[in-house]
């Protein structure tokens, strides 16, 4: 990966992303001194491009974008290693946690990932069927993401042992699932909720 | 005959355990001249010495042997109780044989018999030892403080207090030193002006202490307790007892474009000037050279509006001789300079960074000068070159200091601490701006201090950049700044409005011409050395000559504040007696040998050899001899070694001691 030069200053720093981060995490960036501690302990570290250290690094500088162009985040397990572990009380976890909720609206997500494309069918179906479609999960994530054949011959396995359904089954109240979603969606329109 | 008493010790099991010390006893107490020999198994302790005491008196003994652990541990203790017995406590000596013997050896029989060589041989020494007086000298009880910042001040104001006479010579026309340069001071960022002029104002109004200022120190002779220090007290052009200190010239005075040093250069100042208006004493100086009067003859505005009259064009540079016992050395620092340095000079210059030349980079002490509410800004802070005020202000630590092929390998160590105090100080004085610090490493141990730091990060919101920056260039009226962030790895570029660089520590400009004049040693970057890195860190090796503050090494207020009031102490010790008693072990001269060549003053690292005129009843000078100072010499022997003609013998070290001992192997 090409490694960008950093223009630094007061237009280039997002600090007020930051600020919502730290709010969302209820913890400081600003009080990470870069001992490493939480790159050291943690068990996805070495799949990041970017270490839980420089991610808070990053942070302080107003650099968020580096961060949610990468897969950093999403290799995250939540561990919480980090946050248990830092000498400075700044909850990493929780920042991994805030970051990825940010990154919903955030424009130029990861597209190395997916991620944001599968949570997006994922709510979707949920929205139209009530419960989970699998089969339509799939066929569309495939063909959105480009990826035609993937994981196709896990199909049939899934199928023959029951656990792929070729039809959907709706969930009988639909309308308290929407009043669910549409309330979100209010609520996030306020900005009562991400 | 001598009536030698040997006395053995087990040191416990120390020495019994590999050395048959009854054996060593009964030998030894067979050698001629030896009346008494015995063991015993703590030497050291109470009834130990009573026994040494006892038998001293009971068997008459001239001379004693201990045979035990290494003089450096007990030969005071058994010479202090040889005294109390009635000898003379040089008549003892120690023969070392725990750590020269049982603690490095295994076989019994073999270190036994080494055992029995040691003591031998110490027994033929003791045997021509002689007895020696000890040696006093008289003391002065005046003290001599070189240098008027924080340090000097801070001994000289805790040596007048306990009553003795200070003489307090500093080389501006005003106390105060760096300090009063300051704004703020870390960590609790007090005005440094507020905590410094009060104490400016008590040396001033101190009976005991006598202040010189415009002055220097032109020769230094004598030695501990006894010192003739000789001052130039340079031309100040203004009676000091006739000025009032109204500052009519200063206002009169048709030179005013003149950049005043206090200032770093970005204030301007009168011919006739106070360096700052806090200044102590407040007596105007006049600046020769640039001076009107004195380049063209013409002009002599401030003499005719001066009211008291004390303006004197006519007044020369004076020698004052002053007696003094000790001196506190308080020279302090200076700053290395981003300028690009004189050919031949060991320390290279910056280039990358513009060898000083672009307007809007300065160095720390300057962006202090802009912070001060006395500054030539009013504490705004502005830019040097168009007046604006910086939104973007970078600052670069580490400038000349651990920068090894910049010629200083050594850390500056408070530049850490005053980066972060001027990101705050910035902060609070432009709120829509934003600090830049790109540092190698934090140092900030001190009570306190890294709290502070944190602070200046957490609260302050200055972004602190892990690495150096490669290289600072003007574009248009920005300096673009090109440096990396090591914790992320990619290279940073900022287009900063003013960049600050905290430079190295270096002592003061002519420290090592006056090491020379006072005798006392430096290292290579001209800071003067203690005595001992550890244990005498405030004396000089030179007797009687002390160090405070950074003229010994890099140090911040607090320290320099210790350190002062320690070198304080130390003069104290010295002065509470009214006779400085020194151990006698000084080298003596025989006169009917010396030739008078002067290899032993060539050597002397004490500086006590002095040359002495030989004279017959009429006059008539005989020849020229060297005569060793017992107030001075160290007893280090280097005399006695280089002698050609075998005249100077160091007193209980003399070549018939030593041929004595190797005789009897």
């Amino acid at each position: 990966m090409k490694k960008k030069k950093m223009i630094i200053s007061q237009e280039t720093m997002d600090i007020d992303f930051v600020r919502k981060v730290e709010a969302l995490s209820d913890t400081s960036v600003r009080r990470c001194f870069q001992c490493g501690k939480c790159s050291a302990g943690c068990p996805m570290a070495t799949f990041m491009e970017h270490p839980p250290n420089r991610v808070v690094r990053l942070l302080q500088l107003g650099q968020w974008r580096r961060i949610i162009e990468g897969r950093s985040i999403w290799y995250c397990a939540s561990c919480e290693t980090c946050s248990t572990r830092c000498p400075n009380k700044v909850h990493l976890a929780s920042i991994m946690d805030a970051l990825r909720k940010l990154s919903w609206d955030a424009d130029g997500p990861s597209k190395e990932s997916y991620v944001q494309l599968a949570n997006k069918l994922f709510l979707q179906n949920i929205r139209t069927y009530g419960r989970q479609y699998e089969m339509r999960l799939a066929a569309v994530f495939n063909v959105k993401s480009g990826q035609f054949l993937k994981d196709l011959m896990l199909g049939p396995k899934l199928i023959a042992k029951g656990k792929l359904k070729m039809f959907h089954s709706k969930n009988k109240n639909m309308t308290e699932i929407e009043k669910i979603f549409s309330r979100i969606e209010e609520m996030r329109k306020k900005g009562e909720a991400l | 005959m001598s009536r030698i008493g040997v006395f053995i010790c087990h040191c416990g099991e120390n020495i019994s355990r590999t050395v048959d010390v009854e054996r060593v006893a009964a030998q030894i107490g067979k050698l001629p001249g030896v009346a008494f020999s015995t063991d015993y198994k703590y030497m050291c302790s109470d009834p130990g010495q009573n026994l040494l005491k006892k038998a001293i008196q009971e068997q008459k003994l001239s001379h004693v042997v201990v045979a035990a652990c290494s003089p450096r541990m007990h030969e005071k203790t058994f010479r202090k109780a040889v005294e109390a017995a009635g000898l003379n406590p040089f008549l003892c000596e120690m023969a070392n044989i725990r750590e020269h013997c049982s603690w490095v050896h295994e076989n019994k029989e073999e270190a036994t018999v080494k055992a029995i060589e040691i003591v031998g041989m110490m027994v033929e020494r003791v045997k021509k030892n002689r007895v020696l007086p000890s040696i006093t000298v008289p003391i002065t009880k005046r003290s001599l403080v070189i240098g008027g910042g924080i340090a000097g001040i801070q001994a000289a104001l805790d040596i007048a207090d306990c009553g003795h006479e200070v003489i307090l010579v500093e080389r501006e026309p005003s106390i105060g030193g760096h300090m009063a340069q300051l704004s703020e001071t870390f960590p609790t960022l007090d005005c440094s002006q507020c905590i410094m002029t009060p104490k400016m104002v008590d040396v001033a109004n101190h009976p005991k202490i006598k202040l010189y200022t415009y002055s220097e120190i032109e020769l230094v002779e004598g030695y501990i307790g006894n010192f003739q220090v000789t001052i130039k007290k340079r031309a100040r052009s203004v009676d000091e007892d006739k000025c009032t200190g109204c500052g009519v010239c200063m206002t009169k005075c048709p030179q005013k474009k003149i950049p005043n040093k206090f200032d770093m250069n970005i204030g301007m100042r009168t011919a006739i000037y106070v360096p700052f208006p806090q200044a102590v004493p407040n007596t105007p100086v006049i600046d020769r050279d640039n001076c009107t009067k004195f380049k063209t003859g013409k002009c002599g505005v401030c003499q005719k509006v001066c009211g008291p009259g004390a303006v004197d064009f006519e007044q020369e540079d004076q020698l004052i001789v002053e007696a003094v016992g000790a001196i506190v050395v308080a020279t302090g620092f200076d700053l290395y300079s981003i300028a690009e340095k004189p050919k031949g000079s060991p320390i290279k210059g910056y280039g990358e960074f513009g060898h000083g030349k672009i307007p809007d980079v300065i160095d720390g002490m300057t962006f202090e000068r802009l912070a001060s509410a006395s500054g030539p800004t009013g504490g705004k802070i502005l830019r040097p070159s168009d007046g604006k005020e910086p939104k973007q202000i970078v600052f670069i630590q580490c400038i000349g200091s651990r920068a090894r092929e910049k010629g200083i390998s050594y850390c500056s160590k408070v530049c850490c601490m005053y980066t972060a105090k001027h990101t705050m100080l910035y902060h609070h004085k432009v709120h829509d701006g934003q600090a830049y610090v790109f540092f190698m490493d934090a140092r900030t141990p001190g009570k306190s201090y890294d709290e502070f730091w944190r602070r200046s990060i957490e609260e302050e919101e200055a972004v602190y950049i892990r690495g150096m920056v490669s290289r600072l260039y003007q574009k248009g009226d920005k300096i673009v700044v090109m440096g990396s962030d090591i914790a992320v790895g990619v290279q940073v570029e900022i287009e900063a409005d003013m960049v600050v660089l905290a430079t190295a520590i270096q002592p003061q400009k002519g420290a090592d011409s006056l090491a020379q004049k006072l005798g006392i040693s430096y290292d290579k970057y001209h800071f003067y050395s203690e005595a001992h890195a550890k244990l005498r860190p405030v004396e000089c090796a030179t007797a009687g000559i002390y160090l405070a503050g950074a003229c010994q090494g890099p140090k911040d207020i607090p320290e320099t504040v210790s350190q002062a009031s320690a070198a304080a102490a130390k003069v104290m010790t010295l002065f509470s007696k009214d006779q400085l008693e020194r151990e006698p072990i000084v080298a003596r001269v025989r006169e009917a040998g010396c030739v008078g060549c002067f290899a032993c003053k060539k050597v002397c690292a004490y500086g006590a050899v002095e040359e002495k005129e030989i004279r017959d009843r009429q006059g008539n000078l005989i020849k020229v001899v060297a005569y060793v100072n017992p107030g001075v010499c160290g007893g280090c022997g280097t005399c006695q070694a280089t002698c050609p003609s075998k005249s100077v013998e160091l007193d209980g070290y003399t070549d018939e001691q030593i041929v004595a001992m190797i005789e009897a192997l």
